[in-house]
């Protein structure tokens, strides 16, 4: 399953003279399709991919996920969205260090309905595997860059989500290890039908999106660009 | 109700309080819980800063350990001073402190006192509710033990008849009590006085030890009995006995009757007991009082100290809690990250709420579980250096004060763990996540 995305009038400000950190005036991503957030440091690209994700605070305008108007809900409900139907991977992991692999990648479990938990870790297990990554009991401190980008990939599988989202999926590997990442999201994201939303510099992987959005102070400059063939 | 609570045995009304006194603790965890696993990610989080976190829990525990010690040494002590008092009934001595003659007689402390005559020790004996009166006589030592005078009949009656050997027959014998370094056979030579002033080689007698006691548990198991007559002799005194007449014990004829500092006296009745304590309460011939309530007396005195005490070790904990609690504050500034990415990843504020404050009030709880142990740990080796020092029996216990007071601390921590939980709540999530 996955969700389509309608983004009207977004503003997001900050301080006491809101500033304008973004502002998107349309933005549409059909379910499935892949979206990559590019543009300089400071252009508001992760701000932009916190706000589709119900994390800012200072927004206005419309964030529409399918039939849910993303904004409209409360603080709780924006959670339980997120929990339900978006997986989240972050530029540097952020992963428990002093938990395992598999506790790391099955960490919703500790939040989720009882009923859920064991779905959720048999899925996260077997993202896991289907990640190429063994001996997952020991802490994922031993663990290299991209095997532990790797493991948060799991994590955002595990919840079986309809939206992948991804800051910098890639900017704290070497080149193989980027590249390991790139393949794995691109056929994650495929082979579940998710729709992918990814913040990046890497122009390796905004090749892979099927859908370029170039971010300048916050606003989209020229034209939405489709991923050549 | 309240006649329901007092038909209580005492042990389930403690055991309602302490029951009562967690609760607070057991009903936040259980809502704010409800429903979530937040063990995973609490041990994560105690396990990235161990050290810190053992250092709190340390500082709890030192807290706590220090209100639980002093609570079971006030009672141990207590406990062992009252028993230490129960084969004196009534003491009958010359007027002046019964504070001081409690000391002399009961715990054996050296004090110079004065003399019950011979009418008045006569006028003891020979009463129809005094079953056993025993002149005591003090003044000599041997190696730091008081050597005391008195009849085979207090022997007995002290130790209950349990005597290794045979009791004293005659002046130049001696029983010994169980924590004596002596053996049965043994001689040795009474100092005149005590501690550093004894003196060697003034009486120039030589006793015998004749039987050892079995343990009390009070002072006068590292005593020396001797009859009453060797002291009285030893110092020149008349024996109590006509010149001719080298009789040991009583009757004493109380014209060869040198004077007694106390005489401890077991009655036939309680109801007799306090018609002798009356009798011979006389302004200035003798005063008689009851060591129990002369001790009781000493006791709410150490009970107003006590409570004075466990005031100021409350304060402390609570300090020390609070010190905790702002370290947690600041450490969860640390944590900051990862309780945005668990916001980030969907977990409801609630949790995020339950995995702090099930931190903090683990720490606490933790420090205050281990506070209760070393407490009694401490109070186990303060009661045998108690014990070793002045021979009372002293026996450290955990009692229903000191769970009360550490589960009354684990109440408040709970409540207090609220604090760092809805701190991180205020913290910005996506601030957090970009570190």
């Amino acid at each position: 399953m996955s969700l389509p995305l309608r983004i009207s009038d977004l503003k997001v400000t900050a301080g006491a003279r809101n500033r304008v950190l973004v502002d998107l005036p349309r933005l549409d991503l059909q379910s499935g399709q892949s979206l990559g957030i590019s543009g300089p440091s400071g252009a508001g690209k992760s701000t932009l991919l916190y706000a589709i994700a119900g994390l800012t605070e200072h927004c206005s305008g419309e964030v529409r996920w399918g039939d849910t108007d993303f904004l409209a809900l409360r603080s709780g409900a924006r959670a339980a969205f997120r929990a339900a139907h978006i997986g989240m991977v972050f530029q540097d992991f952020l992963l428990f260090d002093e938990m395992s692999a598999d506790a790391n990648a099955a960490i919703a479990a500790c939040f989720a309905p009882k009923p859920a938990r064991t779905g959720l870790r048999a899925r996260a297990e077997t993202s896991l595997a289907r990640l190429g990554l063994t001996d997952t009991a020991r802490s994922v401190a031993s663990f290299s860059g991209g095997e532990r980008q790797r493991v948060a990939i799991a994590r955002a599988l595990a919840g079986d989500p309809a939206i992948l989202l991804a800051d910098e999926p890639t900017a704290s590997l070497d080149r193989d290890a980027a590249d390991r990442v790139i393949e794995d999201l691109a056929t994650a994201a495929r082979e579940q039908g998710t729709t992918l939303v990814t913040v990046s510099h890497d122009q390796a992987l905004l090749a892979r999106m099927d859908r370029v959005l170039h971010l300048e102070n916050g606003r989209p400059v020229g034209t939405e660009t489709k991923r050549a063939a | 109700m309240g006649t329901l609570w007092h038909s209580l045995p005492a042990n389930a009304q403690d055991a309602l309080i302490l029951v009562a006194l967690l609760m607070p603790a057991v009903l936040i965890g259980s809502v704010i819980r409800r429903g979530f696993a937040p063990g995973p990610v609490v041990g994560a989080m105690i396990r990235r800063h161990v050290w810190t976190n053992a250092i709190f829990a340390l500082l709890v525990a030192a807290s706590v350990a220090t209100g639980v010690g002093l609570l079971a040494q006030e009672r141990a002590l207590r406990v062992a001073s009252a028993q230490s008092a129960d084969k004196f009934d009534l003491v009958i001595a010359a007027p002046g402190s019964e504070i001081t003659m409690l000391l002399a007689t009961v715990f054996l402390q050296p004090s110079n006192v004065a003399l019950l005559s011979g009418e008045t020790y006569d006028a003891v004996a020979s009463h129809p509710r005094v079953a056993l009166a025993a002149p005591l006589a003090f003044g000599d030592s041997h190696d730091g033990a008081p050597v005391i005078g008195t009849t085979a009949e207090f022997v007995r009656y002290l130790s209950d008849d349990r005597i290794d050997g045979a009791m004293f027959e005659t002046y130049e014998q001696a029983v010994i009590g169980s924590a004596m370094g002596l053996e049965i056979g043994d001689g040795f030579e009474p100092a005149h006085g005590h501690g550093d002033a004894a003196e060697l080689g003034v009486h120039g007698t030589i006793l015998t030890v004749t039987g050892r006691m079995a343990p009390t548990g009070t002072p006068w198991d590292r005593a020396i009995l001797v009859p009453v007559e060797q002291v009285w002799e030893a110092h020149g005194m008349p024996t109590g006995h006509p010149i001719d007449d080298p009789g040991l014990g009583p009757p004493f004829d109380p014209a060869h009757f040198p004077g007694t500092p106390a005489i401890v006296v077991h009655g036939t009745s309680l109801a007799g007991l306090y018609a002798l304590q009356s009798q011979f309460t006389r302004d200035a011939e003798s005063m008689a009082f009851f060591p129990g309530t002369v001790l009781s007396q000493l006791h709410a005195v150490m009970g107003d100290v006590r409570q004075a005490m466990s005031l100021l070790s409350l304060v402390s904990q609570m300090l020390v809690a609070l010190a905790i609690l702002t370290g947690l504050l600041i450490l969860t500034r640390l944590f900051s990250r990862q309780m945005a990415l668990l916001r980030a990843l969907g977990a409801p504020a609630r949790f995020v709420f339950a995995v702090v404050w099930s931190q903090a009030a683990l720490l606490l709880s933790t420090g205050a579980a281990l506070g209760l142990m070393l407490g009694f740990a401490a109070s186990a080796l303060l009661s045998d250096i108690v014990s070793a020092r002045t021979d009372m029996a002293v026996h450290a216990a955990l009692g229903w004060p000191e769970l009360h007071a550490t589960a009354a601390f684990i109440a408040l921590a709970s409540v207090l763990s609220l604090v760092p939980a809805l701190a991180v709540l205020r913290q910005p999530t996506v601030a957090g996540l970009r570190g």
